[in-house]
């Protein structure tokens, strides 16, 4: 009992301290609230003077950025020092699992306290804050820049807001949408990997009816298709669909549905799934489940990313060292109207760069040289392969990395840090084929992609209905290929859209688009 | 049976009388220990309740994190209206409150009902074993709950599916048709969370006495009178408290859970509240619309949870206070 | 007569009672197995079967991926320090306030209740609350998981109903004794309360231990990241933002190592159900009421 007396006190003192520190505290910020962050804000200027002064000091700059890793490498880490060695700074790292970075991200925001970089999104409460003067305006710094001065112009159009950049952005490549297909199902029915829309579907209905694994049964498909909406998005883009918006002869901007390619690759789908090409339960299918079915020879292909084609195949593989060389991967097939690709945005997220946090011109350059030197050779391995002798060994010129889990979690996490502007100058281990023709078809892709003219525009109409009106169309896709609905069903469904705060979300972009011209 | 009835409000008339004989200053100071005793759950209530409680008012400005609160611009109900004139509002109105009604018919008597039956098991090891291997699903996480759901229920190989087929001849789409989304919803959420109800139930029989029950038999009450004169009446009260305080969050549904389940084929009914301000709040960041969104949900939980409380003190129960 | 249809009724009631209460512990159980069975599965063998309680080749892969670094048993660690500390925290705060709440004739007792049901259903909201936690000097450091979350308003108020529901006469006779409010609480609530606190252990020990959110917006420091926050990533990344996953820098987690968190994070919770149970299975007001 007096034990429990005694830990009550403790617990009391305990409280009550917090509550006195919670007194001082307070008052100390609201004393210097005016300028939020004048303690930092004259701690780095300082720093900075001292920089400037003597230029061996290192230049200190806090990031806040993705962890995809159960362990973000710390400062200990021999590879973070490199990169602190060889850019002359010195990093103070925030690593937010990813899961959950929005939710961080506005806190962090809301705190007053940014690092001199963050990693974003382009939200509506990051525009918030670029509006607020929260971020560098970087359009003219960078061409200052070996590398940064070469950042892509249309992912550079796809991250500015008002025409201006905010941010570094980290490329991803724009033409990785791709078709991975069972070559030996191919050679098995003497065909060859399709280049139209036609002969696509004529593969998968061979695929699914002619017996391609040769097991005597009825058991394949021409496709797997999950709940994930993705594949119908790439293949009807293939038939000349506009990637979200079209734009008029006149110039302004008509939703995608509205083209009449639309309705050309809708049938197409309907054709389909009609003739069981496709698996019947795709609207419902658990996603993480999606690409089972192809590996297990269930579906002849499988519409989604070039680097699927090789991952599935390594899992075939492991059940099955007969399927070596049974997989093969191809960009887009030509439709009615051409060839076309649809892109990703060719990024993955940006750093934006504080002004509260990075004050002058000065300092700024720091930080952007910083980005920049990463994008250097050297800088890319450090970031992406560790140190030399430590996560990885040259062996007769090959790339060997490290196996150990431990060592990886040094390093591996650094990677996020990367932009990869101009290009991949990191090590890789030797690539086989397959491997070799994914990056191909990247390369074949970005020369056919179709970009997104409202891909820069911030909608306030979408930020708070977007989800709703995206669902609409959506659900009428799905509907009309399960023939749930028909014609009239869809354009009900075009007819809701409008009415459900399209018609005002047309008229805000085309007014935004005039804008941007 | 009026003699004591009587009795009792004489008794309680004298505390009446002796109560109010009191000065406020000295009841304080008769209760000095209690209210000492009050002090860290009070303090705590201050420091993390009521001390952030503004942020409510962010519903009313055009909220920027980097500008904060003072500088933020005020709009009044703009958001409020945006809210109630969005195009869906009563769509996700209707499915908000046809789920809830749902929960509360058929998932909150679940547990009272698994513990009265275990309640009955007189074999220890038996009982135990069955409660430990109910509250297992607590623990599983939505993302894992909605792959098992469809490995079962899928119309190309799922187990369940493959018996219905047998027995009727014919697949039933349960994932897709909307009219299962949510009987669906509801299995689930009695599947993951009823043994884990359970324990509450079970903490307040432990309550009832063996001679409570001695005397019942004595009686001549059989198995289901007994249930239903002694151990429903000492499970009354955590009923009614349970019931009153799942009012407050009546609108709340688990967003993971109502989202992983919805598809194109079911949407029209899957959408809810809290599946919306995800995507408005979270993901898009506009703060104030989505504190908006949850304000109009507490005001509607304040109120049903002292609507409830009266009804529960007129109907002659103790209620929350 | 009367007597003999009760227990034959009683009979069947029996019957039914355990065969429908296996079902039910089986129904619950079984979808836990294929988890353990699939977190000592091959990739291969996942994809091709769609449901199994035994995997046909058994490998350890997952787990020695798990324990191949302290990252994940240095993680369990946090998450039993904050259950712990939490827990002693929690229920000490919740019994204290509760019994003063119980007694009505404390001056102000409605007007506090009404303001702790209010904080039920009102809350600032994320953003507030976090810059209390920073004024408190609290980023970073592990009572951040414990002190903004330490009374769960719902518990009081059931801890509280409880309390009034203890029966008098020991109270009186202690009063009677000589002892004050206080010695009343320590000496005659409490050991009466054991199946309360036993429940309020287990439901102040499962919260602590599932929170993840807590310690995303609070704790930067990777070392101090409780093992539900490598869950929830290991989860979600994969899922909900399907399509949006940096796959080109990391490939999506595999489906056996998913599977063999869940049992490392879940068994060290599951196991403590038990040892509690016992507590809150015995009767309690019985013998102290006599005696």
């Amino acid at each position: 009992m007096e034990k429990s007396k005694s830990l009550l006190l403790l617990l009391f003192t305990l409280l009550f301290s917090v509550m006195l520190a919670a007194c001082s505290d307070d008052s100390d910020s609201s004393s210097s609230s005016e300028g939020n962050g004048n303690d930092s804000s004259s701690e780095t200027e300082s720093d900075g003077g001292e920089a400037s002064g003597d230029s061996e000091e290192p230049y200190e700059i806090s990031i806040m950025t993705n962890a995809y890793t159960p362990e973000p490498p710390t400062p200990e880490s021999p590879a973070w020092q490199a990169i602190e060695d060889f850019t002359n700074t010195e990093l103070d790292i925030t690593y937010v699992p990813s899961s959950n970075y929005d939710e961080r991200f506005n806190i962090t925001l809301a705190s007053g306290d940014l690092p001199s970089m963050i990693l974003t999104n382009k939200t509506s409460s990051f525009i918030n804050a670029v509006n607020d003067g929260a971020f560098w305006d970087l359009t003219d710094y960078l061409d200052d820049y070996e590398n940064l001065s070469q950042m892509n112009d249309i992912v550079k159009n796809n991250i500015s807001i008002d025409g201006k950049i905010y941010g570094l952005y980290r490329a991803r490549p724009l033409g990785r949408m791709a078709v991975s297909i069972r070559q030996d199902w191919l050679d098995n029915l003497g065909m060859e990997t399709p280049t139209t829309t036609e002969e696509f579907y004529d593969v998968m209905y061979a695929f699914t009816h002619d017996d391609p694994d040769g097991n005597g049964q009825d058991d394949t498909l021409g496709t797997i298709v999950s709940e994930y909406p993705g594949p119908w998005d790439i293949m009807q883009t293939w038939f000349g669909v506009p990637n979200k918006w079209g734009e008029n002869e006149d110039g302004t901007l008509y939703p995608y549905f509205q083209d009449p390619a639309y309705k050309e690759a809708l049938d197409y789908f309907k054709r389909m799934y009609d003739d069981g090409l496709v698996n019947d339960d795709f609207a419902v299918m658990d996603p993480a489940k999606w690409h089972d079915a192809y590996v297990n020879g269930e579906a002849g292909t499988v519409v989604d990313v070039a680097d699927a084609a090789s991952r599935n195949r390594d899992k075939m593989v492991e059940a099955d060292p007969s399927l070596e060389g049974s997989v093969d991967v191809f960009g887009a097939v030509e439709g009615p109207n051409g060839l076309h690709h649809l892109p990703t945005s060719g990024y993955n997220m940006m750093y934006a760069i504080s002004t509260t946090a990075v004050e002058t011109e000065e300092e700024l350059h720091k930080v952007l040289q910083f980005m920049d030197d990463m994008n250097t050779e050297e800088g890319q391995k450090l970031g992406y392969n560790g140190v030399e002798g430590t996560h990885y060994e040259m062996k007769d010129g090959e790339f060997v990395p490290t196996t150990d889990q431990a060592l990886i979690y040094e390093y591996e996490d650094l990677n996020q840090l990367l932009m990869f502007v101009p290009e991949d100058r990191y090590l890789t281990e030797p690539v086989d084929d397959l491997t070799k023709k994914e990056e191909e078809v990247l390369a074949e892709n970005e020369e056919i992609v179709v970009g997104n003219p409202a891909e820069p525009l911030v909608s306030e109409v979408y930020s708070r209905q977007g989800q709703q009106l995206d669902n609409i169309i959506l659900d009428a896709r799905v509907q009309y290929i399960v023939g749930q609905i028909d014609e009239a069903g869809l354009e009900e469904a075009e007819q809701l859209w409008m009415n459900s705060g399209g018609k005002e979300y047309i008229e805000e972009i085309n007014q935004l688009y005039q804008e941007s011209q | 049976m009026a003699q004591m009835s009587m009795k009792s409000k004489k008794v309680k008339n004298e505390a009446v009388v002796s109560t109010t004989q009191l000065t406020k200053m000295q009841q304080l100071l008769r209760d000095k220990w209690l209210y000492f005793l009050l002090i860290p759950g009070a303090l705590y209530f201050i420091l993390f309740k009521y001390l952030p409680m503004w942020g409510v008012l962010i519903a009313f400005q055009d909220y920027s994190p980097f500008r904060g609160f003072w500088e933020s611009e005020w709009v009044g109900a703009e958001h409020f209206l945006n809210f109630f004139q969005n195009p869906d509002f009563f769509r996700l109105l209707r499915n908000t409150l046809i789920l809830a009604l749902y929960d509360l018919v058929f998932f909150f008597p679940a547990p009272i009902i698994v513990a009265l039956l275990l309640n009955e098991l007189r074999r220890q090891y038996f009982k135990r074993t069955i409660q430990t291997l109910v509250y297992v699903p607590h623990f599983m996480s939505w993302v894992i709950i909605a792959s098992i759901t469809y490995i079962f229920l899928t119309t190309s190989g799922g187990a369940i599916n493959a018996a219905v087929e047998f027995f009727t001849g014919e697949k039933i789409n349960f994932l897709s048709n909307p009219d299962y989304f949510r009987p669906m919803i509801i299995a689930q959420v009695i599947w993951k969370e009823t043994g884990w109800g359970t324990v509450i139930f079970l903490a307040a029989l432990a309550s009832v006495s063996a001679e409570q029950y001695e005397a019942a038999i004595m009686d001549g009450a059989g198995r289901f009178r007994r249930m239903w004169h002694v151990t429903l009446p000492a499970l009354r009260s955590t009923i009614v408290i349970l019931l009153i305080l799942r009012l407050g969050n009546f609108l709340d549904q688990g967003f993971q859970q109502i989202f992983l389940m919805t598809n194109s084929l079911n949407r029209s009914v899957a959408d809810v509240f809290d599946t919306y301000v995800y995507f408005v709040g979270i993901t898009q960041g506009m703060f104030s619309y989505s504190t908006a969104v949850g304000l109009f949900k507490a005001i509607v939980g304040i109120i049903l949870i002292y609507g409830a409380d009266y009804l529960a003190k007129k109907m002659g129960q103790t209620g929350l206070f | 007569m009367h007597k003999m249809h009760n227990t034959s009724m009683g009979r069947v009631f029996d019957v039914f009672n355990h065969i429908s209460l296996l079902l039910l512990g089986l129904s619950t159980f079984i979808p836990f197995v294929y988890v353990i069975a699939a977190s000592f599965a091959t990739e291969a063998e996942i994809a091709a079967r769609p449901f199994f309680l035994v995997p046909e080749t058994i490998t350890l892969a997952a787990y020695e991926y798990i324990f191949s670094t302290n990252t994940f048993i240095r993680s369990i660690g946090v998450s039993v320090l904050v259950t712990v500390l939490g827990t002693v925290v929690s229920l000490l705060l919740t019994m204290t306030m509760a019994y003063p709440l119980s007694r009505h004739h404390l001056l102000g007792r409605n007007l506090i209740l009404n303001l702790v049901v209010f904080t039920m259903v009102f809350n600032g909201g994320m953003i507030p609350t976090y810059m209390v936690v920073r004024s408190l000097g609290l980023l970073d450091s592990l009572w951040a998981l414990i002190l903004p979350v330490a009374i769960n308003p719902f518990y009081l108020i059931i801890v509280k109903s409880f309390f009034q529901n203890l029966p008098t006469e020991l109270e009186e006779a202690a009063r009677i004794d000589g002892c004050s409010d206080m010695g009343v609480f320590w000496r005659i609530v409490i050991p009466l309360s054991k199946p309360v606190i036993a429940t309020f252990t287990l439901f102040y020990a499962v919260f602590y231990w599932n929170d993840f959110f807590n310690a995303l917006l609070y704790i930067s420091d990777n070392a101090k990241w409780p093992v539900q926050l490598l869950l929830q990533q290991l989860m979600m990344v994969a899922n909900v933002d399907f399509g949006e996953m940096d796959v080109m820098l990391q490939d999506p987690p595999e489906e056996s190592l998913k599977m063999a968190v869940v049992v490392v994070a879940t068994i060290p919770i599951l196991i403590f159900y038990p040892f509690l149970q016992k507590h809150f299975a015995k009767g309690i007001l019985l013998g102290s009421v006599k005696g």
